[in-house]
């Protein structure tokens, strides 16, 4: 009887619900009620807890003493924990503590600059600027020559390669034509796709390797001041980009 | 007398206090209950996981997985370039130079000994027909040759067959690369001064019969002109401020008239107060005045910041009038 049943329901279609018709788009989203539910019970558990809070509120004693009323202070209207007076760490713990940060953002920093190498040791950057960023000199004898210089010619390429200074074919070599290889057209997107995504991820862990530099750089510094007792002038504050300048006043060894 | 003022609270004073925050508790978690348990836990796990993955970095993370594949590549001989036909080679301008267009774009060489990388570079496998092509990259942010052939020189004057002295050869990197050049027919004697970098020369020198290396100082090559006979291109990537006059030397004792020579300048090593563009000119002066008449500057940008190469012709045929 039961496999009867389930041979009936594997006929039966199967229920679907139609979901908001475009016609009716502006009046927005068409609730069900599994949707519904969700609303009301989250309504209902932020009215619970408001309701308990007020109850707290309403049986809050104003004479009974809370340990928060001496831990905390008030800044800017909000309780803060009150800096105690004795620190929770000696010198030479924050010390390591903090020499142990810094040798981590080092350690980063390595991992990154590792990838950036290997990056680069297949990405050449060939063709990426439009313009070349280099200059390039010919020497040549006469004023004359500097006038008929033609760079086609003096290249020995053709003018449309001129610019495209990392690899300009010999006339001879055009000729023999075995410049072109045969890709698809689909596999090249394809392999365009990659190597910029290539281009982007080295870009990330340039600025990355940066700016772990530069919290290392910050760090260092920070390790210095905790030796309140040597002399020192401010030399520059810290930025975004550099850690703070001190310069420090000798002080003849004993 | 501070006792009585909890008493209004119930019996137990703070007992009672605890009992009654405790059914508010419950009341709160009675309704809510499980749901509000349920959010706060989901909650948890979504900023853990937002947490980790700000930390390591989603894109970060495939990339590692790129660098792997690029190990595997170098021990297997596949990944990595995904060798065969994923790639195309296209020869360059300068012969025996070639440029790999595939998932990367690399200047590469021709491997002269198929299997094996010199200094950790990748190799890109070639299938063409039945035949085999091994290339190596060769990184121009390494090697200011590379760096040169990519902005755009002229002539290297470093062609396959070609005798060709290097002076400051370090541990032989670009050497490996020149060698891959000039071939089996040529000749390539690196001069390098430092025995630390000169022992990995050695070893590069001892897989590739066209490499001579001499553990020697570049300003004294009467030192070695039992070893050097006469040759068409003098390379040096020596950086240092008497390179004009080291280069030139070398010159007057090897360099056969007409032959060329390929200078690597580095301003810093020259001059590091000057303009770069100062230094260089001043350097190309030097040269003139020791016969190698200039024919061509380029800086090295994008891969060198404030370094140039010059290419000169040592003592040229007299051109014709007429």
């Amino acid at each position: 009887m039961s496999n009867l049943r389930k041979a009936a329901k594997s006929g039966a279609k199967t229920y679907r619900e139609r979901s908001q018709p475009e016609s009716r788009a502006h009046l927005g989203f068409l609730e069900k009620k599994k949707d519904y539910k969700l609303r009301a019970e989250d309504y209902q558990r932020k009215q619970t807890t408001i309701k308990v809070l007020k109850r707290k509120a309403l049986d809050r004693n104003p004479d009974e003493f809370y340990f928060n009323m001496v831990k905390t202070q008030k800044v800017d209207g909000e309780h803060r924990e009150r800096e105690s007076a004795e620190p929770e760490t000696t010198e030479t713990q924050l010390k390591m503590m903090l020499s142990q940060d810094q040798r981590y953002v080092n350690m980063k920093k390595t991992a990154e600059l590792r990838k950036i190498e290997k990056l680069k040791s297949s990405l050449h950057m060939i063709g990426i600027d439009k313009k070349p960023q280099n200059k390039h000199i010919i020497f040549v004898d006469s004023k004359k020559e500097v006038q008929e210089f033609d760079p086609a010619k003096y290249f020995n390429t053709h003018p449309s390669l001129v610019d495209r200074v990392y690899n300009r074919p010999t006339i001879d070599a055009l000729k023999r034509g075995d410049f072109l290889g045969d890709m698809s057209e689909e596999y090249i997107k394809e392999i365009e796709e990659e190597k910029e995504k290539k281009y982007k991820e080295l870009a990330r862990r340039i600025a990355r390797e940066k700016e772990l530099s530069i919290i290392s750089q910050k760090m260092e510094m920070k390790k210095h001041l905790l030796d309140k007792k040597a002399r020192k002038i401010k030399v520059q504050g810290e930025t975004k980009i550099t850690a703070a300048q001190y310069r420090w006043c000798y002080q003849r060894k004993r | 007398m501070g006792r009585p003022g909890f008493s209004p609270r119930g019996g137990g004073g703070d007992r009672g206090g605890f009992r009654g925050r405790g059914g508010g508790r419950g009341g709160f978690g009675g309704r809510g209950g499980g749901g509000d348990r349920g959010g706060f836990r989901g909650g948890r796990g979504g900023g853990r996981g937002g947490f980790r993955g700000g930390d390591r970095g989603g894109g970060f993370r495939g990339g590692d997985r790129g660098g792997r594949g690029g190990r595997g590549f170098g021990r297997g001989g596949r990944g990595g370039m995904r060798g065969g036909k994923k790639v195309v080679v296209e020869p360059h301008r300068h012969e025996g130079v070639f440029i790999a267009r595939g998932k990367e774009d690399a200047l590469v060489t021709l491997n002269m000994v198929p299997g094996e990388s010199v200094y950790g570079e990748k190799r890109i496998a070639v299938e063409d027909g039945e035949k085999k092509i091994e290339y190596r990259a060769w990184n121009p942010f390494r090697s200011k040759l590379a760096a040169a052939i990519l902005g755009g020189v002229d002539k290297i004057h470093i062609k396959p067959g070609c005798k060709v002295l290097y002076l400051g050869a370090a541990s032989g990197t670009t050497v490996s690369h020149v060698s891959d050049i000039v071939g089996p027919e040529g000749l390539v004697y690196a001069v390098e001064f430092s025995h630390r970098s000169g022992r990995d020369l050695i070893n590069v020198a001892k897989k590739r019969t066209n490499i001579i290396p001499i553990i020697e100082d570049a300003r004294h090559p009467h030192k070695y002109r039992m070893l050097v006979g006469m040759v068409d291109t003098i390379f040096a990537d020596v950086a240092q401020p008497d390179q004009a006059r080291i280069v030139a030397i070398n010159a007057h004792h090897f360099l056969k008239n007409g032959g060329h020579v390929v200078i690597s300048i580095k301003a810093n090593c020259i001059d590091s107060t000057a303009a770069p563009e100062a230094v260089f000119a001043e350097e190309v002066n030097k040269m003139k005045t020791e016969k190698i008449k200039p024919q061509e500057q380029l800086t090295l940008e994008p891969y060198e910041r404030d370094h140039a190469v010059v290419v000169g012709c040592y003592r040229p045929p007299p051109k014709k009038t007429g």
